[in-house]
């Protein structure tokens, strides 16, 4: 696995996009976003601890990266649930959530000129966070807080890798 | 005999006898002969969705325009950022594949589209 590894940066998914020739599967991580987003512009808190990645997508038909859009969900939450003694739940189209908090924010982007020129997906995943702002405490919680102990986010990182590829190739089928 | 031209399959039988040759296609006749050669119609086919003597940006899926950067008037390059159009958690920035004037937006930020919807179009 290709991996640009970032100790600090705006946020994974301008990177991916700044890039001349984007390599297919490439990853782009950072320990820290300084700009991490959601949908809708809304900002994504990305301190020290969580996995916070890009991945550049293969060019493929808009219908089957919306369709890999919202089953990364079910890799990330399939992820945590091999992993940990944890039950997370999908909220639809593609928020993780734990005991009813968002545990991973997942948005993908294209550049479409008639057909899709581009592609990179998003994934904010709270792993290491030890505690959440007060207007986020109600809503967000990390693998950590759940758990009471820290996880190993490169581990994670190359299975939901490993599950977007797969996903991928069982959808073009 | 059959010929498969894209998707369709036409009946075919050829006939040459006294100097004339005459094709039949799905039952229609056509004779070509030395010195008179009738006219040829060429069967429909199937044209893309899209009209390509129209300059038009199409919707490439379902979803809401969450931000438009042009506006009536405007001259646009290829490659040129266009509008933005949300779908599900996938934000699509859709780029110009044409060079001209915009001649009309047709869409509003916040409204919803559906797929081959004409987004823009240029003169």
């Amino acid at each position: 696995m290709r991996i640009i590894e970032f100790e600090k940066i705006d946020s994974t998914q301008i990177f991916a996009k700044s890039l001349k020739t984007p390599k297919t599967w490439t990853v782009i991580l950072a320990r820290e976003q300084t700009a991490g987003r959601g949908r809708g512009g809304n900002f994504w808190y990305s301190p020290q601890g969580g996995l916070y990645f890009s991945v550049i997508l293969p060019k493929s038909k808009i219908e089957d990266l919306q369709t890999l859009n919202i089953l990364a969900a079910f890799i990330v939450a399939r992820a945590i649930k091999e992993n940990f003694d944890l039950e997370p739940m999908i909220k639809l189209p593609n928020d993780v959530l734990i005991n009813g908090k968002k545990v991973c924010g997942i948005l993908t982007k294209n550049i479409i000129q008639r057909e899709v020129k581009f592609s990179a997906m998003g994934i904010g995943l709270n792993t290491n966070i030890e505690k959440f702002p007060k207007d986020l405490e109600k809503i967000a919680t990390s693998l950590k807080i759940e758990l009471g102990k820290e996880v190993d986010n490169k581990k994670i990182l190359e299975q939901i890798v490993k599950g977007l590829k797969e996903q991928l190739r069982t959808i073009r089928e | 005999m059959k010929i498969k031209i894209g998707e369709k399959v036409y009946e075919v039988e050829i006939f040459d006898s006294e100097g004339e040759v005459k094709i039949i296609v799905n039952g229609k006749e056509f004779v070509f002969g030395k010195e008179k050669e009738k006219e040829i119609s060429i069967p429909q086919i199937s044209l893309p969705k899209r009209d390509f003597s129209k300059k038009e940006i199409l919707a490439p899926i379902d979803g809401i325009i969450s931000e438009i950067f042009i506006k009536e008037g405007d001259f646009v390059k290829k490659n040129q950022k266009l509008l933005f159009l949300s779908s599900m958690k996938m934000e699509n920035e859709i780029v110009s594949d044409l060079e001209g004037k915009i001649k009309e937006v047709l869409v509003k930020k916040g409204q919803k589209v559906k797929k081959d919807e004409v987004l823009i179009k240029l003169i």
